[in-house]
């Protein structure tokens, strides 16, 4: 039996325990990469803009599936196809207490262009923008080139700094927090170069409220050593959890693992352009010509060799999300008609007799050993399937990422693994680098390794990323996406998993972008 | 005396010069730091921007004549991926390296000594079989593993010491480092433990066979026969005499503690320099790199130095300069 007072009183109690954590709760995240600077357009990097949009607003704000939301910008109409007008918030404060300001974007639009000595510039986010106009504080007009249908894709990832605070400001300046002034839920305290960076709350943020006083964020590059930072307590929340841990962390009392598909594609890239590839020989060992991979027929019965969820399944502690396009479910631009590749072995096998190879070929697969969770054993079951499949596999080659992303730039390899992560809203600006014609001048192609080139194709998705419609738009990256991978110019393997674990007691988002942040985490409920 | 340093210097600098120019065309053989640098979705305008502002886009022997240009100056260049100076930037994370190095080696002596005496003037006991097979454990576990086992121990099962990066840091004579506070020395002992290990196998070793080799000399039956007391003629005599081959290995072993702590600092999240050589060489940031290994050789340079003029104070038949 209970008086109401003792119900009462057990109430209060259980609001305080429960409550107590949110009400001064602090943070410590344990990170596998490590930013370069504090100055949030010096690199595009995602290590540095993990910290960056703790700090700092950008016009737009994307969510865990990478879709576009209003940031900064509250709104923006296309006055013209060459002329935008973008409507601020008018409630949006810097840490040092002064309005977010269209002469503020101005300046830090202009500034994406230049920053120097920058390893990964911003240059190309504001390249199309010939004008610049702060109309009055809360609006601002933006002048394009050309008409730009995805300029708020563009312009809207840039963070913006307070004019006032950061003009003129050296990079060791904004490394020390002189200038490291947003507008974002957290504010810069310091970074220990090596060991952390401490932000403190803005309880002046306009956006959701943030949680933790205090953030710590602390540098673990050894993946062993961050599971067992978390497993000892020493941090609340770790990224880039190894897949083998998986299950031992989801089994431990205490803890969570926090998982998600990410847009991060694995795939193989088949050299299918050139009439004689360096990897490829004839049964005997010796330069094979023509190219058997140029035979979209050849290229369709590798793909089919390939069991994808066998290598979820086995290699990957079921880590992935087997794939038939660039963007998985969710991501604007995937098309639910495409499904992954079945795997066919007998189907495989007389493609390639179709083709002419019965007997197959010699090719050599070559693969990263660092990249990513299991390259090189995806690489040693892509050299079975494929041997399986009739094709002579020469050898299996890894190599330290340092050596092999040069090297697969400059069309050494025939067939190689390869990772594309999508960070924008659309697949489009992944197609345009992974497919399109490599053409410098025009800036397309620009990670297109094996030299594909198909003007249909670059018609098609050049069409589709100028329409201003974005139904249109969509669909028009639907069909050009339909039509390269009906090509098969890599094999698209799978999505990678990714997971952050935590404490019980903090929630966190996961998200396909693998931003690790404390707006993204909170006290659990 | 004034020649053996004129010469030493000259062949220095021959070393220092040799080894920039190998690590300066060896990151380059590598691969392209271009790569490793941009936004996975660099355009190639931005790649070309990037290549054009690093001055990657130049062939070898002009960045390599620019480098040498610079480095007589006194400029190592600037980090491709922090843009800051590369000597600054090693210079600034020297302090965590050095005062893990100095925790390592006061630990590696300070039990290495004494048990390496225990061991060798009662061997074959109990006591010397014990140390002997527990000195063969630090030297054939593996670093790395070692490193795992003192967290999974002490971090995650007993909870008492914290397993990763530096805690805090308070200002000792003017020098920033972790031994001045107490959360510090807490976040010092594991890594420092990890990094003695190793070491103190190798002391305990060098320290047994020292004694086992020097007891049975006349200069001891001497010693005995004039009737000092067996703890001055192990502490003061033998300990002496033992001292000209444990310089010598520990000075060199101080250089690669330094130099190459990577494992450790990098089990640890230890800010040092050891940590920056292995994200550097991962990222290609060549001018990094070259710094790196030029302090390294000055420092290795250094340290033999110092340890040849001990050599003459610990041993007076030793004369520096002389013969080889």
């Amino acid at each position: 039996m209970s008086t109401p007072t003792q119900r009462l009183a057990v109430a209060a109690i259980a609001l305080v325990t429960l409550g107590g954590p949110a009400l001064a709760a602090d943070l410590v995240i344990g990170t596998a990469t490590e930013p370069s600077a504090m100055d949030p357009l010096f690199s595009r990097t995602g290590p540095n803009q993990n910290i960056a949009m703790q700090i700092f607003d950008r016009l737009v704000q994307p969510d865990v599936n990478l879709g576009m939301h209003p940031g900064l910008a509250e709104s923006w109409t296309n006055l013209d196809p060459t002329t935008w007008r973008v409507k601020l918030r008018a409630d949006a404060r810097f840490h040092d207490g002064k309005p977010v300001t269209a002469d503020d974007v101005v300046f830090s639009l202009e500034r994406a262009r230049n920053v120097p000595n920058s390893p990964a510039p911003f240059s190309n986010n504001v390249s199309g923008v010939t004008g610049l106009k702060a109309l009055d504080a809360t609006t601002l007009e933006v002048k394009t080139a050309e008409p730009t249908p995805d300029l708020m894709e563009r312009i809207g990832f840039v963070y913006i700094l307070e004019r006032a605070a950061a003009e003129g400001k050296s990079l060791q300046d904004y490394n020390k927090g002189d200038g490291t002034i947003g507008s974002g839920p957290y504010r810069f305290k310091e970074w220990v170069p090596g060991d952390r960076v401490v932000l403190t709350r803005n309880d002046a943020y306009w956006g959701k409220k943030p949680e933790f006083d205090t953030v710590t964020i602390k540098f673990i590059s050894n993946d062993a050593a961050r599971v067992a930072a978390l497993r000892s307590g020493a941090v609340d929340l770790i990224d880039g959890v190894p897949p083998a841990d998986l299950p031992t962390l989801e089994k431990t009392q205490g803890l969570k693992v926090h998982t998600t598909a990410s847009a991060r594609l694995i795939y193989l890239a088949l050299d299918g352009t050139r009439d004689e590839s360096p990897f490829v020989t004839d049964l005997a060992g010796k330069p094979l010509t023509p190219n058997p991979l140029k035979d979209v027929r050849v290229r369709t019965a590798i793909a089919r060799m390939i069991n994808t969820p066998a290598i979820v399944d086995r290699v990957l502690n079921k880590a992935g999300v087997p794939a038939g396009q660039l963007v998985p479910e969710g991501v604007q631009g995937h098309d639910p008609a495409l499904k992954p590749i079945a795997f066919d072995l007998e189907g495989a096998k007389k493609l390639l007799a179709e083709a002419g190879y019965k007997d197959g070929f010699g090719l050599t697969i070559h693969s990263s050993n660092d990249r990513f969770a299991g390259d090189k054993d995806i690489a040693q079951a892509l050299g079975q399937m494929l041997s399986r499949g009739g094709i002579k596999v020469n050898g299996v080659v890894t190599q330290p990422y340092n050596v092999y992303a040069g090297a697969a730039t400059k069309q050494t390899f025939s067939a190689f693994i390869f990772s594309l992560g999508n960070t924008t809203p659309t697949s489009g600006p992944g197609l345009r680098n992974l497919f399109m014609t490599n053409d410098p001048k025009a800036g397309t192609g620009g990670f297109n390794r094996t030299r594909y080139s198909n003007p249909a194709f670059d018609k098609a998705l050049t069409e589709a990323l100028s329409t201003f419609d974005e139904k249109q738009r969509l669909a028009g990256i639907q069909a050009a996406t339909k039509l390269v991978f009906a090509d098969m110019p890599i094999v698209p393997l799978y999505w990678q998993t990714v997971s952050w674990a935590s404490k019980a007691n903090i929630a966190y988002e996961a998200n396909m972008s693998e931003d690790t942040s404390a707006a993204l985490a909170s006290v659990a409920k | 005396m004034t020649v053996f340093v004129i010469r030493r210097l000259l062949q220095s600098l021959v070393v220092l010069a040799a080894t920039a120019a190998i690590v300066f065309v060896g990151v380059y053989a590598i691969g392209d730091p271009a790569e490793m640098l941009i936004a996975p979705d660099a355009t190639p305008a931005e790649r070309a921007q990037v290549e054009a502002s690093l001055g990657l886009d130049r062939p070898l022997p002009a960045q390599f004549l620019t480098f040498v240009v610079n480095a007589l100056h006194g400029d190592l260049g600037r980090s491709f991926v922090f843009n800051q100076p590369s000597i600054s930037l090693i210079l600034g994370r020297l302090p965590a390296t050095l005062e893990l190095a100095f925790v390592a080696i006061v630990i590696a002596l300070a039990l290495g000594i004494p048990l390496g005496l225990l061991a060798g003037l009662k061997p074959r006991s109990a006591t010397d079989e014990a140390i002997m097979t527990g000195s063969i454990l630090g030297f054939s576990l593996p670093n790395f593993w070692q490193g795992m086992m003192l967290i999974m121990i002490f971090s995650v099962w007993l909870g008492w010491l914290p397993s990763t990066g530096r805690g805090t840091t308070g200002t000792i004579f003017g020098v920033e480092t972790s031994l001045a506070t107490w959360d510090g020395l807490r976040h010092l002992i594991l890594p420092a433990v990890n990094l003695a290990l190793f070491k103190l196998a190798l002391v305990i070793r060098l320290t047994r066979t020292g004694v086992r080799e020097t007891m049975p000399l006349d200069f001891v039956k001497f010693a005995r026969a004039k009737g000092l007391t067996e703890r001055r003629i192990v502490l003061v005599h033998v300990l002496k005499t033992i001292m000209v081959p444990l310089v010598t290995v520990i000075g060199m072993e101080i250089g690669s503690l330094i130099a190459f702590g990577v494992v450790t600092e990098t089990i640890f999240a230890w800010p040092g320099i050891g940590k920056l050589l292995i994200d550097s060489i991962m990222r290609l940031d060549r001018p990094v790199v070259v710094a790196y290994l030029l302090v390294v050789v000055s420092l290795f340079i250094v340290l033999n130095f110092t340890v040849d003029v001990l050599y003459s104070i610990l041993d007076p038949r030793i004369r520096v300069g002389r013969g080889a």
